[in-house]
């Protein structure tokens, strides 16, 4: 599946930077996100598990979803500036935090599960507006981070350059010849 | 974007889906049969305490909204991926969020439902479980129903029924005045092109239209479009109008979309190369077994350039030996016919066309270049078997039959043969011959991994990949017609191979160029990525090919930066090239001596 995907050109190119994309709009997603978690009070009973308060679980928030967003711009990459296609990419992949990592780790693993009842049903909204949001904004913040085609970086040319013809799969790599004299 | 899906479609088949579950599970709840109510559950979640109607209203408004949203992620990644039928597929893809409904939200939703944490409702267990096997089996049974629902609804994702337009084009875009002449453009030399994938044939016995410009989002982002060909540093576009969308009737014209692009077009500097005929026809003139069709070419030739007398560079029709074989030999488009009379009928039509488009626009403009694109095919034989030897021979002989009738270069006598064994006559085949259309034109030979091909033991071609290569191909060509060449197409299936492929064509280009072919321009084609093209457009699926110098968000690929790499590294000293007029003048110098050589 990998194999395909990448033959697919979902690769992103030299002038692209998913993972600050992902990180910022993992961040600016975490906002309409954290509030359902407080509308729901659904920060509550994590921060009370773990001994903290309920400014330090927002943050902790905050934090795992900037991480989230790099995950989500990393295996993403070129698919996900698809304006069209970003809010359901993201909020496929914001459930799929929810259900590898929430839902374990308050539900499953604890002798009793930590949320019950609507803080547990904001959670769960939490993260899918938290995907939706972020893989709406995605594509536009990509836009500006984009390298101008004028300013890409020198070492894009190595693959687009005249030695991209170059055979380097052989299997009996030769090194490069010495320039013959003038 | 791995697939071009039609939304709509998609969220109006997986509401369906939704909607079809409720009713079989509300029939089996009032039949009395132990039936999970799933849209119950959902209300009552939202809404414990309302009335039971209101429950159910937003019960199924979360129900649809998750049907269509599943249904969205159907069309995106797992349409078209099994060879099943549709509903099968659908089928198959409701495994994927059943498990999840039973083993994931089902218990979940337990814990976060007010009715349930009071004890009003049973608790279905940390997996689901607990409450029985009668729930899980619910709410299996309702996925597979969606799904088959989903499968049977979704389906042609891309495309239009042949006979409706596309909503842009529809709208009234207001009257405009005619497209002024702009300044000429000045002298061309080499050109470094790129293309606007343009296809247009029908497919289900014409009641189905592929629109290549529809599927690639051209329509919506063509202003974007060509300032992307700007960006790059290119200047000349092979542009593709939609034929079946401007020619509407006999004498009948719909300008406004054009006037729109070509007006675009002036202002940025772009040189277009207009494909008048690409792959299809409009519905009014059915398919290539028409007679009507060349005098009706011929005729929209004229009124396009009459109302845009800047253009200069055209290509009448394009790859007439492609569109004729997948049109009637392999039944694939238009006609989708199968058979040697149909082909050749065919090919009589569009290389007939050809000739009197030329000849209509040269009355108009009599300084207008051609650019005869045509694919660069090769057959090998596999083996010494006479009878495999006979097919390759016969193949690399109609390979240049609808080019040997544009150019009037007589045919070898096993194809004529063949030719008045399908109907065409002698005197058809005298007026070919008698035309001279070539003074102007520059003849594109296409290249790509699949042309040429292997005629293995059985006597079937397969695809070879690249064995000779465009310089040993197009060197053929060449041979045969002494005409100017362009490279006039290529790409790549494998994105990451793009740049690579590239240079290896640059490197053709240049090589034959050394050897003193005149060779007066190189195309990658096309600028965005394509649809369906891996299986030849034979099906209406979606499929996203990743060939383009951009992907279909308008996202730079790799091959895209090498691109205008390329054009940087040799634009200059191609600039020094001679002019494509003195280029023209000298290849009809060496056609007039072999004329008198002959006459000698």
């Amino acid at each position: 599946m990998l194999r395909m995907l990448r033959a697919h050109g979902l690769d992103a190119g030299p002038t692209q930077r998913p993972l600050l994309a992902g990180a910022i709009a993992g961040v600016l997603a975490a906002a309409p996100a954290l509030a359902v978690l407080i509308g729901f009070q659904a920060l509550d009973a994590p921060a009370r598990a773990a001994g903290a308060s309920v400014f330090a679980a927002a943050l902790a928030y905050v934090g795992l979803m900037l991480l989230g967003g790099i995950l989500y711009g990393w295996l993403f990459q070129r698919a996900a500036n698809d304006p069209r296609g970003g809010w359901l990419f993201g909020m496929a992949f914001g459930f799929v935090l929810w259900m590898l990592g929430p839902v374990p780790l308050l539900q499953w693993l604890p002798d009793q599960p930590i949320l019950h009842g609507y803080p547990a049903a904001g959670l769960l909204l939490a993260q899918l507006l938290w995907g939706l949001a972020m893989g709406v904004v995605f594509p536009a913040i990509h836009r500006h981070l984009h390298v101008s085609l004028e300013n890409r970086p020198s070492s894009a040319f190595q693959s687009t350059g005249p030695e991209a013809v170059a055979q380097t799969q052989m299997l009996r790599p030769l090194p490069p010849s010495g320039r013959p004299p003038r | 974007m791995i697939r071009s899906v039609a939304y709509a479609k998609a969220v109006l088949a997986g509401m369906a889906g939704a909607m079809t579950w409720e009713v079989v599970a509300r029939l089996l709840i009032w039949a009395g049969v132990p039936f999970f109510d799933l849209v119950m559950m959902l209300g009552t979640l939202v809404l414990p305490h309302a009335p039971a109607w209101e429950a159910w209203l937003a019960g199924m408004a979360i129900h649809l909204l998750v049907g269509a949203i599943w249904a969205v992620f159907y069309a995106y990644f797992f349409w078209s991926v099994l060879p099943l039928h549709p509903a099968l597929q659908g089928m198959v893809f409701a495994f994927v969020p059943m498990p999840l409904a039973i083993f994931i939200m089902h218990p979940q939703f337990d814990l976060m439902h007010p009715l349930v944490q009071s004890g009003q409702f049973p608790s279905s267990g940390l997996f689901g479980l607990s409450g029985g096997a009668h729930e899980p089996l619910s709410i299996a049974t309702g996925h597979l129903i969606w799904g088959t629902v989903l499968g049977l609804l979704y389906t042609r994702p891309v495309g239009y029924r042949a006979n409706r337009a596309p909503r842009l084009i529809r709208r009234a875009i207001g009257a405009r005045p005619p497209v002024s002449s702009a300044a000429e453009p000045t002298d061309h030399r080499f050109m470094f092109a790129t293309g606007i994938e343009c296809s247009y044939p029908t497919l289900e016995g014409g009641r189905w239209r592929m629109d290549q410009m529809a599927a690639c989002g051209h329509y919506r982002h063509w202003r974007t479009d060509f300032h992307l060909v700007r960006d790059l540093g290119l200047r000349y576009l092979r542009y593709g109008p939609p034929l079946h969308l401007i020619h509407r009737g006999p004498g009948q014209y719909d300008w406004n979309f054009l006037d729109e692009v070509a007006a675009e077009m002036q202002r940025l500097g772009i040189v277009p190369i207009m494909d008048l005929c690409h792959f299809g026809l409009p519905g009014w003139l059915q398919n290539f077994q028409n007679p009507e069709v060349p005098q009706a070419l011929a005729d929209y030739a004229r009124a396009f350039a009459r109302r845009y007398p800047w253009v200069k560079l055209y290509t009448p029709v394009n790859e007439m030996y492609v569109c004729a074989k997948l049109s009637a030999l392999e039944g694939l488009w238009n006609e989708q016919r199968r058979d040697e009379r149909a082909f050749v009928t065919a090919v009589r039509h569009l290389a007939r066309a050809s000739v009197l488009m030329m000849q209509a626009i040269a009355e108009e403009r009599p300084d207008a270049i051609f650019v005869n694109s045509e694919s660069g095919e090769f057959y090998q034989a596999c083996c010494p078997d006479p009878e495999i030897r006979r097919i390759a021979a016969f193949e690399n002989e109609r390979r240049f039959l609808p080019l040997d009738l544009l150019y009037a270069h007589p045919v070898h006598e096993d194809t004529r043969a063949y030719l008045l064994q399908h109907g065409m006559s002698d005197a058809e085949y005298a007026w070919f011959m008698q035309q001279d259309v070539r003074s102007r034109s520059i003849l594109g030979v296409d290249y790509y991994e699949w042309n040429e091909k292997l005629i293995d033991s059985t006597g079937r071609a397969q695809t070879l990949g690249e064995l000779f290569g465009w310089y040993a191909i197009a060197g053929q060509y060449y041979q045969r017609y002494r005409r100017p060449m362009m490279h006039t197409e290529t790409n790549r299936m494998d994105a990451r191979d793009g740049p690579r492929w590239l240079w290896r064509q640059w490197h053709n280009v240049q090589l034959i160029r050394q050897t003193g072919v005149p060779v007066v321009g190189f195309t990658w084609y096309s600028l965005t990525d394509q649809v369906d093209w891996d299986i030849a457009l034979r099906e209406p699926l979606g499929n996203v090919n990743p060939v383009g110098l951009f992907d279909l968000n308008r996202d730079p690929r790799t091959v895209g930066l090498a691109y205008q790499h390329l054009v940087r590294l040799f634009g200059a000293d191609l600039n020094e090239a001679p002019s494509i007029e003195a280029v023209l003048d000298e290849a009809s110098k060496i056609a007039a001596q072999k004329v008198r050589r002959l006459h000698a």
